[in-house]
């Protein structure tokens, strides 16, 4: 989707002011802090930033999969199943039959660690045709017949005899080839994938994440990418959605965000890529400093220790609001706020 | 799986052979024999024993041969007869002794070991599911106080409270008037009313241990990615914590079956005597006591062979239950 005007029904879920906070003894920690983004139906979209940006306390979110002491604070999380269809999942009682309906079956997830993400004491096949029996009225053959050729769809050799191996039979790649079958075994709008090249090595990554591309043009699902890696982000990706301390602070189509970055974190974390031919006397260009202590948030912008552009005396005391450039692009920055905004 | 059964059941022959003659070797280690015990116990009441007397008793029993002959004579007939030996003090075949009391014992045992699985799983499941909570506390607290009293001294409480308040006795597994009745409903009934209270006692502490190793395991596995997984395939709460975390919190359990049936055995010897139960134990102590080496032996024995197969059991259950240990 490229144009750049987008009606309300392309909208698949709409996040508005979502914060999501831990309560632990030692205080509060604001892992997502009023975070505003949108998934556009069948459209990629990447979610990056370092480790502790709350990425994928966002995404575990969305499912209301936070555990306790997390929490979801405030914000809604709006699904648009299609139509009039429209649920607000942040607003739905944990574990009710509601909830349950739209995990698996409406957003799936894959994650991190395909080696245990399995469970080790059932057979593939039993954990895949739990998930088809949950969301599809169907018999017990016809769940298995779905699953083995869901396996044969992400490209496991030999299907019927892999139905019946257990995990711990299948290598990591396989594995998480297994999670990503399942995940897509009920049909889902939207699949969340927290990290899943992470664990894998670099060949098995580019299958898996070329696997991802081909299904998503078989099934037309949209795709959540949450990620670190910003070479997969280019690969991958329509849109982008940077996120710092648990805040958006920018978000646009991947073209802008690699030609035309805005938001000095944006600008710093391209520059870290380390690049052939484009080395500055062989050094690595790492971010400034390191991501705070959780416990103790700057105050004003959260990235203004480290930013290079920093405008001494206001990005201590003021927290930017988010600013619209152009219909598709926004960041949260104070060299970009109108002098009154 | 029929191979590795194989396999165990194989592997379990030298070991048996080895815990025979260890235990063997062990009754023999204090000084003296039956014998001596036998000559105390007449020159107490002022009868004399002549070297005659003496000499033949030794022959009689067979005392005098080395004691790899001894050895070699009992196991032959064990293996061969299925003949125990003799009691000394009782003068009987130590097969007359021992096997209504190993019934009972083993079915005392059974009991409790189901009983407290049962109870240890689900106040183990209850407390990790429920961590912090007043429930949870209270599953502590209570799990701590059974692991501290000592068992006995629980029998004897509650064998006081049921005398002092129900004018019952609910010492034994009969009361009076079915003692030595031929079995009938009547019996079955009475037999039961008894049969709680030694399982509840001999229970406690092993059900508040295993209610820590229950809510430790289950809390270790509850946050593990595949809980996760199952949650966002949408598997509801009460099935998905069964099915997945607890199936894995369930391995130590089964582990220690193995030591569970041995210990039940001879663990509960005090309780044993307390409640009068006609269990093994109370017979056990008194033979080692006495010297009585054939009925203490076969009770060693015994309690070996039942060590070696809980361990077989718990292996064959382990490898059912995980498919990791089944296909490695």
């Amino acid at each position: 989707m490229s144009d750049n005007h987008r009606t309300d029904s392309d909208i698949l879920l709409d996040i508005r002011g979502l914060k999501t906070y831990f309560h632990l003894d030692e205080g509060t920690v604001r892992a997502v802090d009023g975070v505003d983004f949108t998934v556009p139906r069948g459209t990629t979209i990447g979610i990056v930033g370092e480790s502790g940006c709350g990425k994928s306390v966002t995404a575990f979110s969305i499912l209301q999969l936070v555990e306790r002491p997390g929490r979801i604070e405030e914000g809604s999380i709006v699904l648009n199943t299609g139509g009039q269809n429209r649920v607000d999942i942040a607003a739905l009682e944990h574990d009710s039959e509601e909830l349950r309906q739209i995990r698996g079956k409406d957003i799936a997830m894959i994650f991190q660690e395909p080696m245990t993400s399995l469970s080790m004491m059932y057979t593939v096949g039993f954990q895949m045709a739990e998930a088809i029996r949950l969301h599809m009225d169907v018999s017990k053959e016809e769940a298995r017949d779905r699953a083995i050729e869901m396996l044969q769809a992400v490209g496991i050799p030999r299907p019927e005899q892999r139905f019946d191996a257990y995990p711990f039979e299948l290598s990591g790649g396989m594995r998480q080839r297994v999670m990503i079958a399942m995940a897509l075994s009920c049909d889902p709008m939207l699949l969340i994938a927290d990290e899943p090249t992470t664990a894998l090595d670099v060949t098995t990554q580019a299958q898996i994440l070329e696997l991802m591309q081909r299904l998503q043009e078989e099934f037309g699902m949209a795709i959540m990418l949450i990620t670190h890696d910003l070479g997969v982000v280019a690969e991958m990706c329509s849109e982008v959605v940077v996120m710092y301390l648990g805040e958006v602070v920018e978000q646009a189509d991947v073209d802008t965000i690699f030609h035309n970055p805005q938001h000095p974190y944006t600008q710093a974390l391209l520059e870290s890529i380390p690049r052939l031919g484009h080395s500055h006397e062989g050094r690595l260009n790492p971010i400034l400093g390191s991501v705070p202590d959780p416990y103790h948030r700057p105050s004003g912008c959260p990235f203004h220790p480290r930013c290079t552009q920093v405008i001494t005396g206001r990005c201590e005391t003021v927290h930017p609001e988010i600013s619209q450039l152009d219909p598709r692009h926004t960041v949260r920055c104070l060299l970009h706020e109108e002098p009154h905004g | 799986m029929l191979q590795y059964i194989l396999q165990r059941v194989l592997l379990m022959i030298p070991t048996l052979f080895g815990i025979s003659l260890l235990s063997f070797g062990i009754i023999q280690l204090p000084p003296g024999d039956y014998l001596t015990f036998y000559v105390a116990e007449l020159s107490a009441q002022g009868e004399e024993v002549s070297e005659a007397m003496l000499a033949q008793l030794e022959r009689q029993y067979g005392l005098g041969r080395p004691w790899y002959v001894q050895y070699f004579l009992w196991v032959r007939n064990i293996i061969t007869k299925g003949d125990f030996g003799r009691s000394f003090t009782w003068n009987k075949p130590v097969n007359d002794l021992i096997w209504d009391r190993v019934g009972y014992t083993m079915m005392i045992t059974l009991l409790t070991v189901v009983f407290v699985w049962i109870v240890a799983l689900l106040i183990g499941k209850y407390a990790a599911t429920h961590q912090y909570s007043p429930g949870d506390y209270i599953a502590t607290f209570v799990g701590f106080i059974g692991l501290a009293v000592p068992n006995f001294l629980l029998a004897l409480l509650l064998l006081y409270y049921s005398l002092k308040f129900f004018g019952l006795s609910p010492a034994g597994l009969f009361s009076p008037e079915y003692q030595d009745a031929p079995w009938s409903v009547g019996k079955w009934i009475d037999f039961l009313s008894h049969l709680w209270i030694p399982i509840v006692i001999l229970g406690t502490a092993g059900t508040a241990g295993s209610i820590r190793i229950m809510r430790a395991n289950l809390l270790d596995e509850l946050h593990k990615p595949y809980v996760i997984t199952a949650r966002a395939k949408g598997v509801p709460e009460r099935t998905l914590i069964w099915r997945y975390p607890v199936r894995v919190a369930l391995n130590p359990f089964i582990s220690t079956v193995g030591w569970t049936l041995p210990e039940l055995v001879s663990g509960s010897v005090i309780v044993s005597v307390v409640l009068n139960l006609p269990t093994t134990g109370p017979l056990l102590l008194g033979a080692l006591l006495q010297q009585d080496m054939f009925l203490a032996g076969s009770f060693i024995l015994l309690v070996s062979v039942l060590t070696v197969i809980g361990t077989l059991i718990s292996d064959i259950l382990l490898a059912w239950l995980d498919p990791r240990i089944r296909l490695s």
